[in-house]
């Protein structure tokens, strides 16, 4: 019989939280039963063999919850990387504006400065490059708000592979 | 025993033989994992057996019920449900048949036949 100090209990609590992180596209409840019965078989198993003998049994937490997804029988979305697909598309949408906005800024100001206003989008946008004045003001569109969403709505789509929740 | 298994022949086999075990006696997921090595699979892994065991639960053919321990968290027992005991039975039945099967090609081809579908020239 091994006993288990604080220190297994961190590497236990550190290998459980690697696989929920893994597991994070599991269905919630059924990931929260998984750690709750790893972390109680783990222990039992420490307690006979050591946690470090215990830990190397379970294997790597990534091919573990391999393990456990494939045993759910179909294949889940993984939402997690769709939503972080998402965000960096919208991102790069709103960098390209901005980019933009500093280009026509940089051109009003070599050309002696002055103001300009476009309506992409259905929106306004007014550049502005005055002596001591830079600014750039927008109005919002709905236009330019669905062409955000949309754009983060494709890339959750294809990234998070969502046609997976159809069967 | 000490020889290797292929994973893939195990694979196919361990939800029965979790069954059986469990039949035999309700245990808990590290007891269930002594228990096929003390059974001769001394090769298995713990991260090979609770996947199958999740899934067997989820899947309404083990239930189970968290008794108290004195040296940590609740353990978690299982044991076979009434369709538990239906599916090891006929997986029991189509193993004896596999296992008829696969003896006979064993027993009866040593594997020096030409195959049936080789061209002409090739017999």
């Amino acid at each position: 019989m091994t006993s288990t100090g604080r220190a297994d209990r961190i590497r236990l609590e550190w290998y459980l939280a690697r696989l929920s992180w893994a597991l994070q596209d599991y269905p919630g409840r059924r990931r929260r039963e998984v750690i709750r019965q790893l972390r109680s078989d783990t222990l039992a198993a420490a307690a006979e063999v050591g946690m470090a003998e215990a830990l190397r049994d379970l294997g790597h937490p990534v091919a573990l919850a391999e393990g456990y997804v494939t045993e759910l029988g179909r294949r889940l979305p993984r939402y997690t990387s769709g939503a972080v697909a998402a965000a960096l598309a919208v991102g790069a949408l709103v960098y390209l504006s901005l980019a933009y906005a500093a280009g026509t800024i940089d051109t009003l100001e070599a050309l002696g400065g002055g103001s300009v206003t476009t309506h992409p989008l259905g929106g306004e946008v007014t550049f502005t490059a005055l002596d001591g004045e830079l600014s750039v003001a927008s109005s919002l569109s709905w236009q330019g708000g669905l062409l955000h969403a949309a754009v983060g709505a494709v890339a959750f789509v294809l990234v998070g592979r969502l046609w997976r929740l159809l069967g | 025993m000490t020889e290797t298994r292929d994973p893939q022949l195990l694979r196919g086999v361990l939800p029965m033989l979790v069954l059986r075990l469990l039949a035999g006696q309700e245990s808990y997921g590290w007891e269930l994992v002594t228990r096929l090595r003390d059974a001769g699979l001394a090769d298995i892994s713990a991260g090979t057996v609770y996947p199958v065991l999740s899934r067997l639960e989820r899947e309404g053919q083990v239930a189970s019920r968290l008794v108290a321990s004195t040296s940590g968290p609740a353990r978690k027992y299982y044991t076979p449900t009434d369709a538990g005991r239906a599916a090891l039975a006929r997986a029991e039945s189509a193993w004896a048949d596999l296992v008829h099967v696969v003896a006979g090609v064993l027993d009866h081809h040593d594997g020096t036949a030409v195959p049936s579908h080789a061209p002409e020239g090739d017999r």
